[in-house]
């Protein structure tokens, strides 16, 4: 606790939600603010920039529909990625995890020869399995060699990109392609079925919000859910308390990786139809979710709203682009921004402010005083 | 201007109609004079509803780059043309660039929203974003460049270098000391793989033993990949560069080993005025300029494009030889290539710098007398592929290569290609879409 | 076959390749050894990148332009430190969210300047009298720019400050518990801003050797993921400065092969070696010695004053 004159600044021991959302909003705030200026640096009046950027957004069906789209992929990865970061386990393999859905979707759409109705369950499925598999190796590689998963989840990310290019260069490449590096199109019994109008592939924004559901059950009813928070918060109490690592480690990933790959499995089936070059597929999806789960602290239901909260702000910056006219990088600098007021506002979350009673004394000691 | 000039005709199966594509057999003979009048009667027709459509509307025009403008490249030059357009036809244009393949449909919702009518999609996989959105607005006028789908909205463009780089390929073939010459490619993609072909044919014109050996970076964009490449093809003993990826990376890589190299896409001669020989240089606002012209004219609608398809090259002045423009030659290689005799049919023996400049002048004249793909040619494996007489047609020009062509001594073809009659292989390569019908 | 020249080749290649990567994993090694993960090399090295092009462009030096990307870098890893360390906040997170924004600023800053070579770039040199060497002359001593030595030889100087002085020591307890240092009276926060800004400052340079020696000019988005690649070396190097040339070099070798091997085995393959690679090294490292490789204890933990 340190006193400031009149005011006394108090640790909290855990920040309440509405605090959380309370200063989160006003940093969003701030970075609106801070961006108007970089609005008015370029010669674009910011009021009128917020409200285009508002009416093409917020204000439209076509707008609306255009966030949800966007939010799809990251909220499959964004819980898949918040179940990891519960275990500590850093899993930066997302961007890999989910093109390695799209491949084993595309091969059973291409090659299966099942028929509809079996044969988008078979892609979900079949994708599933594929992401769990690439992300249960590095949990392997963690638990029995030692590797740290930074690198392996990162250096996996690169090993599928090739093993795409591979494929669509390769003996995937379609014969109806003429010699262009894609995949035949899928059958249409493997095309999601859209909201008419739109583009959003609505199955697997219902398998995503289901996804985050069965999680947040997971942790907080389940065992193995109970293990996960455990291993995540202190190594020490799981080892005592007869925790299996391996187990946690390894079943962790196995559904961290395989809900990204689910993530991937819409893409293709959603919005390309085919098989294509990676970069294409996955639009730094894994990357972003990183930040998604983490401004959803790890609660998989805030997951969907942290997705949206993206899907818009990408929206935002198409508009930005588009609209505004300006150059490309200013999103990622007005992305960076709003990162840097919501990061920055955590230790905010953390303090509380309010004018000392009279006679109340500061004993001067730090970490006193009930902080 | 007479040739890549694009007229609606009406082709009838088998008979004396033009017919390209299918099976990319072009065959001889004339016009139906009788179908030629009905026709120019349909669109003057048209162009009169047209004109009454589209010409009371101010043309605005967008663009979709898939890559940064900065990449001085592929994207770069389409903005170029673009910055010209709005000089010299005083059109509003604005641009996104960055755009990635699944998204296009998106953007273009959102500019055509803004009011844009004419958007131009500057990426093969733009190709079917870009025809769902013109099925969906049919109003708006649509050109896709370097794809093979038209819509009644939607036309497709492309200016090609393969004619330059089989003259690039000639002067490599001369300057080469080692008998080995470096390629390097961003993706085993069909474009490309014209691109080391025609290169190869132009050295073996020259230099029958030498070798092009070609590395694969799977990026457009990534310089130190670019690099390295170089480098690696240096240590294997190439002494002469060629390249297709964005950025002038070779170009200063072979300069730093006193390598001569050529230019890509944009000038790249200031990057090594003592080592770039050469190289391919486009000029898109040739294509531009004449299609929005045409739309202010009310010449073209968005009812009538479904067979308009530019394929413009030398002739038409979309792309030009040089590493910079109004240089097609380093002055310091001149002399070198003066020194190089080698014997052709047709011009018996002359200096490589004299050939190159034959050929600029008959792949230049609208009759294009001249094609580096005409037979006989020979591929990787020693199959003929195109017999003496006849010229590649167009549709096997651009499907070229179903599998990956590794460090190259030859070249290699699509197996559904096909070959065609010099004349009906010329007028179709510089007019022909290739599909179902053509135009002249 | 020429393994000389092959040797040559290779080694020649992993040198140039590996400078920037030495240098900027020499900084994130620091850094993480005081406990604070920087995801941000890549913004790091790409505004290194251009503000040094710009400055040798204008100047018309390049050694200028290396160092005011060395003071960009540093710049840019202070605004990391001051979210990580003052602010205590999630070092993944603001790692990259300085990768985006750096990305972004240089990028917009940099609109208009790609399409011109550099004036003068960091010529390469060739060493008097070692360079005579048979095999090892050419190998080591030509055709490298002096940023190259200079990284080696910092790369010895990092080894031996963190390993046998007393500064070494307190930056790796101020990683392993800072509790435990902050109580013996050490400033924790001091030494990690300084590690961190010391970190940003090798990534400007590594940055600013790519856009002044390996390939000079300047076009948006130059780095091309060297980022990331920095990232996982340091983990690779066991956070360890001469492993650290051990691994840059490695890579740096791998790579150029992937592109030198292309006439004999598929590309696509190729291309993922290096990174394949890089994971089985560490699982047959993982294999013998589980301990000694690991991570500094604090790594990614804000240290707040008064709490474990």
């Amino acid at each position: 606790m340190k006193r400031f004159g009149p005011f006394v600044f108090e640790r909290r021991l855990a920040p309440s939600r509405t605090t959380v959302i309370g200063v989160s909003v006003a940093a969003v705030a701030l970075a609106l603010l801070v961006s108007a200026l970089i609005f008015w640096g370029y010669g674009v009046n910011p009021w009128k920039a917020y409200v285009a950027i508002a009416q093409e957004t917020l204000g439209s069906r076509h707008g609306l529909m255009e966030i949800i789209r966007r939010a799809i992929p990251l909220i499959l990865c964004g819980v898949g990625l918040a179940l990891a970061f519960r275990a500590r386990f850093w899993n930066i393999g997302a961007e890999g995890q989910v093109l390695a859905g799209a491949v084993a979707a595309s091969g059973i759409a291409l090659f299966s020869g099942i028929l509809a109705p079996w044969l988008l369950p078979a892609m979900f499925g079949g994708g599933f399995l594929a992401g769990a598999l690439w992300g249960a190796v590095p949990a392997l590689l963690r638990v029995r060699f030692a590797v740290n998963e930074v690198i392996s989840t990162l250096m996996m990310n690169y090993i599928m990109i090739y093993i795409v290019e591979w494929l669509i260069h390769g003996p995937w490449k379609g014969a109806t392609m003429r010699g262009f590096a894609y995949s035949d199109f899928f059958p249409d019994a493997a095309k999601l079925a859209l909201i008419p109008g739109t583009r959003v592939h609505w199955p697997t924004l219902v398998v995503g919000v289901a996804a985050a559901v069965v999680v947040a059950a997971l942790l907080a009813r389940t065992r193995l859910g109970y293990e996960i928070r455990v291993v995540g918060q202190s190594t020490d109490a799981a080892r005592y308390a007869g925790i299996s690592f391996f187990k946690v480690m390894v079943w962790t990933m196995l559904l961290s990786g395989g809900l990204a790959a689910l993530a991937g499995v819409g893409e293709v089936a959603g919005i390309h139809y085919r098989l294509r070059s990676p970069t294409h597929i996955s639009l730094g999806y894994g990357y972003t979710s990183i930040i998604v789960a983490w401004l959803a602290r790890g609660s998989p239901l805030a997951v969907i709203l942290t997705a949206l909260l993206f899907g818009l702000i990408f929206a935002a910056g198409d508009t930005v682009r588009v609209v505004l006219q300006m150059p490309f990088q200013i999103v990622s600098v007005l992305n960076g921004l709003i990162l840097f007021f919501l990061i920055g506002s955590e230790l905010l979350m953390q303090w509380r402010v309010r004018i000392a009673a009279k006679g109340e004394r500061w004993t001067g000691r730090a970490g006193s005083s009930g902080s | 201007m007479a040739s890549g000039e694009e007229v609606i005709v009406r082709e009838t199966r088998g008979g004396a109609g033009r017919q390209c594509g299918g099976q990319g057999v072009a065959r001889k003979g004339g016009l139906d004079m009788k179908l030629l009048k009905l026709m120019a009667v349909v669109v003057a027709a048209l162009a009169v509803v047209g004109t009454v459509g589209l010409a009371q509307t101010k043309i605005r025009a967008a663009f979709i780059y898939v890559g940064p403008i900065g990449d001085y490249g592929w994207s770069h030059a389409h903005n170029e043309g673009r910055l010209i357009v709005e000089k010299t036809l005083g059109i509003e244009t604005t641009y996104v660039e960055f755009v990635p393949e699944g998204e296009v449909e998106t953007y273009i919702d959102r500019l055509v929203a803004q009011g844009y009518n004419a958007i131009f999609t500057t990426s093969f996989g733009f190709m079917d974003g870009t025809l769902a959105a013109a099925k969906r607005y049919p109003n708006v006028i649509f050109a896709h460049c370097s794809g093979f789908k038209r819509a009644p909205n939607m036309i497709t463009y492309m200016a090609d270098f393969y004619q330059l780089y089989y003259l690039n390929g000639l002067m490599a073939g001369a300057l080469t000391k080692t008998g080995k010459i470096g390629y390097v490619g961003a993706f085993p993609i069909p474009e490309v793989k014209r691109h080391i072909s025609a290169f190869t044919i132009g050295v073996r014109e020259v230099n029958p033993t030498a070798e092009v050996h070609v590395r694969w970076i799977y990026e457009w964009f990534n310089p130190a990949a670019a690099k390295e490449a170089t480098e690696a093809l240096i240590k294997d003993g190439c002494d002469v560069f060629a390249f297709t990826e964005d950025s002038p990376t070779v170009v200063q890589v072979a300069a730093e080993h006193k390598l001569p190299s050529f230019g890509h896409y944009s000038p790249m001669h200031a990057f090594s005025p003592d080592y770039c020989v050469s190289g391919q240089l486009v000029h898109w606002d040739k294509i531009y300029v004449d299609f929005l012209a045409k739309i202010q004219d009310g010449v073209y609608t968005a009812k009538n494009l479904a067979h308009v398809d530019y394929w413009w090259l030398i002739s038409q002045a979309a792309a030009e030889l040089g590493g910079e423009s109004g240089l097609p030659i380093n002055p310091k290689f001149v002399a070198a290539l003066k020194d190089k005799i080698v014997d052709t049919k047709v011009f018996g023996k002359i200096s490589v710098y004299d050939l190159v400049f034959a050929r600029l002048q008959q792949m230049g004249d609208p009759g294009v007398s001249f094609d580096p793909f005409q037979g006989p040619i020979v591929d990787r494996k020693g199959v003929l592929r195109v017999p003496e007489g006849l010229w590649m047609s167009y549709d096997a020009l651009g499907g070229q290569g179903r599998r990956r062509s590794v460090a190259g001594r030859a070249v290699e073809f699509n197996t559904g290609w096909a070959a065609a009659s010099p004349q009906a292989a010329a007028s179709s390569r510089s007019r022909c879409p290739g599909e179902d019908r053509c135009m002249r | 076959m020429d393994w000389q020249g092959w040797l040559v080749g290779i080694v020649g290649r992993a040198l140039a390749f590996g400078t920037p990567l030495l240098w900027a994993t020499l900084g994130e090694v620091y850094a993480e050894r005081s406990g604070v993960v920087n995801l941000g090399v890549e913004g790091m090295m790409i505004l290194g990148a251009f503000s040094a092009f710009a400055v040798a462009q204008t100047a018309g030096h390049p050694g200028v332009g290396v160092l005011v990307g060395a003071v960009v870098g540093g710049a840019a890893a202070l605004l990391h430190a001051v979210m990580t360390v003052t602010l205590r906040a999630n070092q993944y997170v603001s790692g990259l969210a300085l990768t985006l924004f750096g990305l972004g600023l240089a990028g917009l800053v940099g609109r208009g300047w790609e399409g011109t070579p550099l004036r003068q770039a960091l010529p390469p040199v060739t060493i008097p009298g070692l360079s005579e060497i048979p095999l090892l002359g050419p190998m080591l001593f030509q055709g490298q720019t002096v940023l190259t030595y200079v990284g080696l030889f910092l790369a010895v100087v990092l080894w031996l400050l963190l390993w046998k002085t007393r500064w070494g020591v307190v930056v790796r307890s101020v990683g392993e518990s800072p509790a435990t240092a902050d109580a013996l009276g050490i400033n924790v926060f001091r030494v990690r801003y300084l590690a961190v800004v010391f970190g940003g400052t090798l990534a400007g340079i590594a940055g600013a050797y790519l856009s002044v020696a390996y390939r000079p000019a300047w076009t948006e988005g130059m780095t091309a993921g060297m980022g990331w690649i920095v990232i996982a070396l340091a983990i690779f190097a066991g956070w360890d400065p001469l492993r650290t040339v051990g691994g840059a070099l490695f890579f740096g070798a791998l790579y150029h092969l992937s592109f030198r091997l292309q006439g004999l085995v598929a590309p696509e393959l190729l291309k993922l070696m290096p990174y394949a690679s890089a994971i089985l090294v560490l699982a047959l490292v993982g294999l013998r010695s589980v301990r000694r490789r690991g991570a500094p204890s604090a790594l990614g933990l804000p240290y707040t004053r008064g709490e474990r």
